[in-house]
């Protein structure tokens, strides 16, 4: 999705030349001819992954893309064997049907609501013109719409596909479009009818073509021509005339379009892929710990096998007659025939087998489900939870992946955008520089006057010197300046004005749609001072003058684009006068501006600039220039060329505006101000206690950049800066040096003394551009990582990435991105975690991201409390599941060496498939899902805690050792108790296997029970509720007359020495955890620890002291 | 701040979660911790029950009087044993005498132990066919047993498998002081298996007609259900050295008493080198003897009670103050002048 944004977007685009052929052609009206070699797309559309027929085989394909479900299945094969079956042909199967079944039911759930959907989508009804009629339209399903068929589409419907407009109920062709559905932006779009198809009949275009380009996901580009019947001539179209499927028309009574794009083909549905899935950082690493298990399990099946093969070869002459062995095989007629026994050799390679199958458990199946299970109830807590509620936007938390609700406990770096993420997003007009004179003094600013007839509805406070100026001094020259300069801003943009109803009959309000968010808030502006943008259509605009209505024509638009970075518009006065206006920003404009025609303004506005950017104001610069009659018609004549290329017309479009926007006059500059979300100072605050470095990456100035630094407290005034900005690569490299030596000089004297000097780099996207084409990467990281702030500015969007991308590739922190904008997706998608905050800059970042939130601020609770959390509890669960199927496994083991090597379990085969998914599955994912080691509060106190999940303190490979030394303990308390206590009794093997099953079921859970943290009543009554299921299991497995071990346990459970031998196992098993826990606890603790105790103190506290408690609940 | 919270308010927010306890995670939990008081009380008290069990059992362990003979080196002439063994023709009987040390209270349990005997061998445990046991309609189904299944003829044999096929067969005629006691042979297989595992309506058939003699043969005239040497034999052992019950004496026999055990030594043992002892014992609620689990717990206890002291010894050495915010790790690091 990346590409599709930003420079690149016209880059592919002209780079690309295609022919006629490659075009797509639409007849229009006609879909017979259109379709006739069947190569375009319906317009059904299908979400749903599965169909009845294709669920079964396509399901099990992905799910086995699981490489430890494949072991699963080789090794379910394996039993079926004759010769290996360890297992019953229904137990053996179990434990792999059993995940594969609830995941497949999971996926079916899923996938029957898309179909529903799906089905209403298709079934919905269009209006499609009829063959051969000039203006009936009668309703056919959506499904049936092909494209060449022409739709007419009435106010509040929506599209059924992507339509190239042909006529609106406006007579200058405009219609109204809402994308929410397709970018989530709410503001309305205008889209345009061409001149030349707007008064035909519908039914009378028919033998129109249009050619256009392929399928693609770019929802802002179109590129096409439209060929009437009977003319040579092409009518070019291009984004502005074509409506999407997904969006709907408003304020627009009808509007007919023919399709061109249908179904799956639609830019909505192309652009419907999901992110690329993400995995844990904890999932890798697990990945390590699993091949030690997969070694370990190699051992034991190889110490088995090895173990056999020694005790048939000392017993290999009493095997004959030995009762258990009877290797003869008495029934064949040859006598000498053995049965079942095919030599030590094959006999060693059958006990390999058969240990891999009964030891299979070693990888724990039930794992990934378990994890699965918990992140969805993680999820659930952090979409829940009331403090990650953004009441403005009315928007939830999101999580938009589920497999990495872990990573978020990890973070070492985060990448933020400024605008729209620190700041809301919200401009608004604060200051002007006209002529050189500053109108920023705050003192004489006051509100708009309420008495007018046009009242936007953004209110602006106004300078009253500048008002005055405006109304009185119409005819000196600073006056006439002042109101070109205004007209300026009433004029050069792509607002749409509508109008409501005012409060009082006699004004109207005026709501400026618009997708900038700075030119709302410059036409609002220009509006407050007089000069109202009321009207506007494809060719022309009227203002309301201070209070004189006037129409002016707009001759031509130059868009916006990343790499001009200024737009501009020639505007046709009523007296015949063609100006052309350019506004943009100061490093673009100062280039085109002539400086030698006011140089004293220009000198006093540079500035007045740098003051407004010191603010933290963001500034754009306002030129113009009278055009002749001649310059006009050169310009006209270039610009209708490059509009009607079909190919290459960005940048043909783009040579033209560079030809015209030049030897500008300055007008002046204007200050936006956009205002910090709130919170946001002390969130950065709180970030940075946590150990977590942020980086600020904005497309504003240096200074602007600096100032928002300063007011979000990334910056302070104790930081030294080092400041990166040049204009060569030999300059770069200098300074980098430079930064280099002075971070050791720094670093070195700052060794021995107490307060460090913190460092903070400020670098511009210029000077990234040289680093990152050369050998420079490496300098530039060598800096950035010695400083506490790093702040870019001036970046564009595939910059962004680069700079994540820095960090991640030589380093192995976990790197977050969080932005608002389409110009943040890169990032987002490059980063370990991407947020997308829901913001005013549509949806794209959201779509983009892996959990998406309203507010910057949220960030603290999401990391340091709902992060901090899901990384202790799942890698716990980890460590817990290796452990308890581990312990398991020994018992199993130790078992076998009193068999003969002959792998058989003492432990009925269903209790030994059932261990894992059912005897000790649920406290694990439920404690998962419950406990919480520190309580919100504490860790929103002692930021510093998050660390924790830094230094990876939660799940690694010490922990692993660890925890598998008390598995391999426990395993022989388990095993060696009973043994020698049971050795040269009575006792039956079902009868110890029931013994041992309990013992194991029992030591897990108490082993989970020592480690929970905070008992509620669901963590009560899944740990003990699981050991007293266990028992029902065994009872009724023992209550079953045709298994061998028939009413053992009832028998075993009489006896004393059965419940002596259980509570010495559990002792003995626990005492080597319980009494390193209390070691470690107390004589070693570390800081979740401390806290813990901190918290527990401050319970009490509040216990004797409620009315404390209550007035800092208030507080809260 | 009270004006844009009321327009929110007016706005639609039925995004916003609805408060529950579980839903914030703040269910009321309770937060038990290690405490120096709560370990060394822990293990205090576990070392006192510990010792108390252990003293328990093992006292229970004492009172048991068990006689251990192992008889099959003894009743077999030295040369070629399995030979010996595997005649039919020859005379197996062999006569132990024993003198009982104390006082052995009824019932007195006979029981015979063998070892080298993988009754847990897996291509043994798995020889049988349970539904044959029980339901008269299945005494065909013979496919779980592999071994001894069916006779030449194809007809099944019942009870089939290795277990059924290899049961102990050697008999002991008891008497004290020359006096014959009579042994209880009733009642020694687990009365759930005499009723709900082993047909009372099915009964032995083509049993012990191969080549190959296992071990006993059956009356084919009392079902199975009643055959309690079967049952008792087929309930497998989890060990290589394991006894199994014979029977019951149901008198006292004094100190001093000379017991004498007239054995027919039927069973082969000797051809994979494992061996038959006679066990005469008396129980108690720890079952036989067996002082492990009294010494165990004793040494358990004791190690607790160590643990216990060491532990108080330790928090008395190295004392902390819970939840002292100096102990965190970034506040000692300013101490440290790290970095």
């Amino acid at each position: 999705m990346g590409e599709d944004h930003g420079s690149s977007r016209h880059m592919s685009a002209s780079q690309k030349e295609l022919g006629d052929e490659d075009a797509r052609v639409v007849r229009v009206g006609d879909t017979e001819r259109t379709n006739e070699r069947l190569e375009y797309a319906g317009n059904a559309v299908r979400t749903a992954k599965y169909s009845p027929f294709t669920f079964l085989p396509r399901n099990l394909f992905e799910q086995f893309h699981r490489l430890a479900y494949v072991y699963f299945l080789v090794i379910a094969v394996l039993n079926q064997l004759p010769q290996l079956a360890v297992f019953g042909r229904g137990a053996s199967v179990m434990p792999l049907a059993f995940v594969l079944i609830v995941t497949a039911v999971k996926d079916a759930y899923e996938d029957w609501r898309r179909h529903r959907s799906d089905r209403a989508e298709n079934n919905r009804f269009a209006a499609v013109l009829s063959p051969g009629a000039a203006t009936q339209f009668p309703p056919t399903k959506w499904k049936h719409v092909r494209v060449g068929d022409v739709v007419r589409v009435t106010a509040d419907e929506s599209l059924p596909a992507d339509m190239v407009l042909l006529a609106t109920s406006d007579p200058t062709g405009v219609a109204y479009v809402q994308t929410l559905n397709l970018d989530g932006e709410s503001n309305l779009k205008t889209r345009y009818a061409k001149q030349e198809t707007l008064t035909t009949p519908p039914g009378q275009l028919t033998g129109a073509v249009i050619r256009c380009e392929r399928p693609n996901r770019n929802i802002y580009g179109f590129q096409a021509n439209l060929e009437l019947e009977g003319e040579n001539r092409r009518i070019p179209l291009g984004p502005s005339n074509i409506v999407l499927r997904g969006c709907e028309l408003k304020n627009t009574t009808w509007a007919i379009g023919v399709v061109v794009y249908a179904g799956r083909e639609t830019k909505a549905m192309l652009n419907n892929a999901g992110a690329p899935t993400k995995r844990s950082r904890l999932e890798r690493q697990m990945n390590r710990e699993t091949l030690f298990l997969s070694a370990i399990l190699i051992v034991l099946c190889t110490v088995v096998a090895a173990l056999s093969g020694v005790w048939l070869r000392t017993h290999e002459t009493e095997l004959e007659l030995a009762q258990f062995f009877h290797k003869k095989d008495y029934l064949s007629d040859d006598k000498n025939s053995n049965y079942n026994y095919y030599g030590i050799a094959a006999q060693i390679v059958f006990a390999f087998l058969m240990a891999v199958i009964v030891f299979q458990i070693m990888i724990p199946i039930s794992l990934y489900i378990s994890m699965e299970l918990v992140r969805l109830g993680q999820a659930y807590f952090m979409i829940r939870d009331t403090k990650l509620y953004d009441a403005s936007s009315d928007s939830r938390f999101q999580c938009r992946s589920l497999n990495i609700n872990e990573d978020l406990g990890e973070v070492k770096c985060v990448f933020s955008d400024k605008t729209g993420t620190l700041t809301q997003n919200k401009m608004e007009f604060r200051c002007a520089s006209i002529e050189g004179v500053d109108y920023s003094d705050i003192t004489r600013q006051q509100p708009a006057a309420s008495d007018r007839i046009w009242v936007p509805k953004m209110p602006v406070s106004v300078d009253g010197e500048l008002v005055e100026l405006l109304t009185d001094g119409g005819e000196t020259e600073q006056g006439r300046y002042a109101r070109e300069f205004f007209l300026a801003l009433a004029t050069c943009n792509t607002i749409v004005p509508m109008i409501l109803d005012g409060p009082e009959p006699e004004n109207k309000v005026i709501n400026y749609q618009g997708e900038s968010p700075d030119e709302q808030a410059l036409v609002s502006a220009a509006a407050a001072y007089g000069f109202v943008l009321v009207e506007r259509t494809s060719g022309h605009i009227v203002i309301d003058v201070l209070g004189e209505k006037q129409r002016f024509d707009v001759l031509g638009l130059h868009e916006f684009d990343s790499d001009r970075k200024r737009m501009s518009v020639i505007i046709g006065y009523p007296d015949k006068t063609v100006k052309l206006f350019v506004k943009g920003a100061d490093n673009s404009m100062f280039g085109v501006i002539d400086k030698t025609m006011n140089s004293d303004v220009v000198r006093a506005t540079e500035k007045h600039l740098h003051s407004y950017s010191s603010l933290g104001l963001r500034t754009l610069v306002i030129g113009m220039r009278e055009l002749s009659q001649a310059e006009f018609e050169e310009w006209q004549m270039a610009y209708e060329k490059a509009s009607t290329a079909l190919l290459g017309r960005g940048g043909l479009l783009r040579s033209v505006a560079a030809n015209i926007e030049r030897n500008l006059r300055l007008l002046g500059a204007s200050g936006i101000e956009d205002k910090l979300q709130d919170g946001v100072p002390e969130a950065i605050e709180k970030l940075r206690q946590a150990g977590i470095k942020v980086w600020v990456l904005t497309g504003d100035k240096q200074e602007t950049a600096i100032s928002i630094g300063y007011s979000c407290k990334l910056l302070t005034n104790e930081m030294t800066q080092i400041v990166i900005n040049s204009n060569s690569r030999d300059l770069c490299e200098k300074s980098l040096d430079d930064a280099i030596s002075m971070v050791n000089k720094l670093q070195s004297l700052s060794t021995d003394s107490q307060a460090r000097v913190p460092l903070a780099l400020i670098i511009d996207g210029n000077s990234l551009v040289y680093i990152f084409d050369s050998y420079l990467e490496d300098k530039l990281f060598e800096v950035a990582i010695a400083c506490d702030v790093v702040l870019c500015c001036r970046v564009a969007p595939l910059q962004k990435a680069g700079i994540v991308d820095l960090i991640k590739k030589r380093t192995s922190d976990m790197t977050l991105a969080i932005g608002d904008g389409a110009n943040d997706v890169s990032m987002i998608q490059m980063a370990d975690v991407g947020i997308g905050i829901s913001g005013q800059e549509g949806r794209q970042a959201v779509m983009a991201s892996d959990f998406a939130m309203g507010q910057f601020r949220f960030l603290v609770p999401l990391l340091l409390v709902h992060g901090h959390w899901n990384y202790q509890r799942m890698g716990y669960m980890i460590l817990y599941n290796f452990y308890r199927n581990a312990t398991f496994v020994f018992v199993l083991f130790w078992y076998v060496l009193y068999t003969g090597f002959t792998l058989t379990t003492a432990i009925t085969e269903w209790s030994s498939v059932l261990y894992s998914v059912i005897y000790t599955a649920v406290p694990t994912i439920i404690v998962a899902i419950v406990d919480k080691d520190l309580g919100r509060r504490t860790l929103l106190k002692y930021p510093q805690l998050y660390g924790a999940g830094q230094r990876e303190e939660g799940y690694n490979l010490r922990l692993f050792i660890i925890i598998m030394m008390d598995s391999i303990w426990q395993s022989l308390a388990i095993f060696f108790i009973p043994y020698l206590a049971y050795r040269k009794s009575t006792i039956d093997g079902a009868s110890l296997g029931d013994l041992w099953t309990l013992a194991v079921v029992i030591l897990v859970n108490i082993h989970l029970a020592m480690d929970v943290i905070r008992w509620n009543w669901i963590t009560h009554v899944a740990i003990w509720g699981s050991i007293v299921a266990t028992l029902i299991c065994v009872m009724i497995i023992d209550s079953i007359p045709i298994l061998p071990g028939f009413w053992a346990i009832y028998k075993v459970m009489g006896t004393g020495l059965f419940w002596a031998l259980l509570l010495a196992v559990i002792v003995v098993g626990m005492i080597p955890h319980f009494a390193a826990k209390a070691i470690r606890e107390h004589f070693i603790p570390n800081d979740i620890q401390i806290a813990r105790e901190m918290e527990k103190s401050q319970d009490s506290h509040d216990a004797t002291h409620p009315e404390i408690q209550l007035s800092t609940m208030a507080r809260a | 701040m009270d004006t844009s919270d009321s327009e929110g308010d007016s706005r639609k927010s039925n995004n916003k979660p609805k408060y529950s306890k579980f839903s914030q995670q703040e269910l009321p939990a309770c937060k038990p911790r290690l405490t120096p008081g709560t370990v060394v009380v822990a293990f205090s008290l576990i070392g006192v029950i510990f010792i108390l069990i252990g003293l328990a059992s093992l006292s229970a362990s004492q009172e048991i009087v068990e006689l251990v003979d192992r008889y099959d080196a003894d009743c077999v002439p030295t040369g070629d044993k399995v030979g010996f063994i595997q005649n039919s023709e020859t005379d197996k009987i062999c006569t132990r005498t024993l003198t009982v040390p104390k006082h052995m209270k009824s019932p007195i349990h006979i029981y015979y132990q063998i070892s080298g005997f993988y009754q847990n061998y897996r291509r043994y445990v798995k020889s049988r066919s349970d539904k044959q046991l029980r339901y008269k309609n299945d005494v065909h189904v013979t496919k779980d047993c592999h071994y001894e299944a069916n006779t030449d003829d194809g007809a099944p044999i019942v009870p089939c498998g290795l277990i059924a096929w290899s049961m102990f067969n050697d008999t002991f005629a008891i008497s004290v002081n020359k006096n014959t006691i009579e042994v209880n042979k009733k009642d020694i297989a687990w009365k759930s298996d005499k009723n709900n595992k082993f047909g009372s309506d099915i009964y032995p058939s083509n049993f012990q007609k191969g080549s190959l003699i296992g071990g006993a043969k059956l009356n084919e005239s009392i079902p199975l259900s009643e055959q309690e040497d079967l049952i008792v034999w087929m309930r497998t052992a989890a060990l290589p050295t394991f006894r199994k019950l014979y029977g019951r004496i149901e008198t006292d026999i004094m100190a001093n008493d000379q017991v004498t055990v007239v054995i027919q030594n039927n069973y082969n043992t000797y051809s994979f080198g494992g061996s038959k002892a006679l066990v005469l014992s008396t129980t108690t609620w720890i079952g036989g003897k067996n002082n492990f689990i009294g010494v165990a717990y004793l040494t358990l206890g004791s190690l607790c009670l160590f643990l216990a002291m060491g532990f108080i010894v330790l928090y008395m050495v190295k004392r902390r103050t819970l939840g002292d915010p100096t102990y965190l790790s970034w506040n000692r690091d300013t101490l440290d002048h790290r970095y």
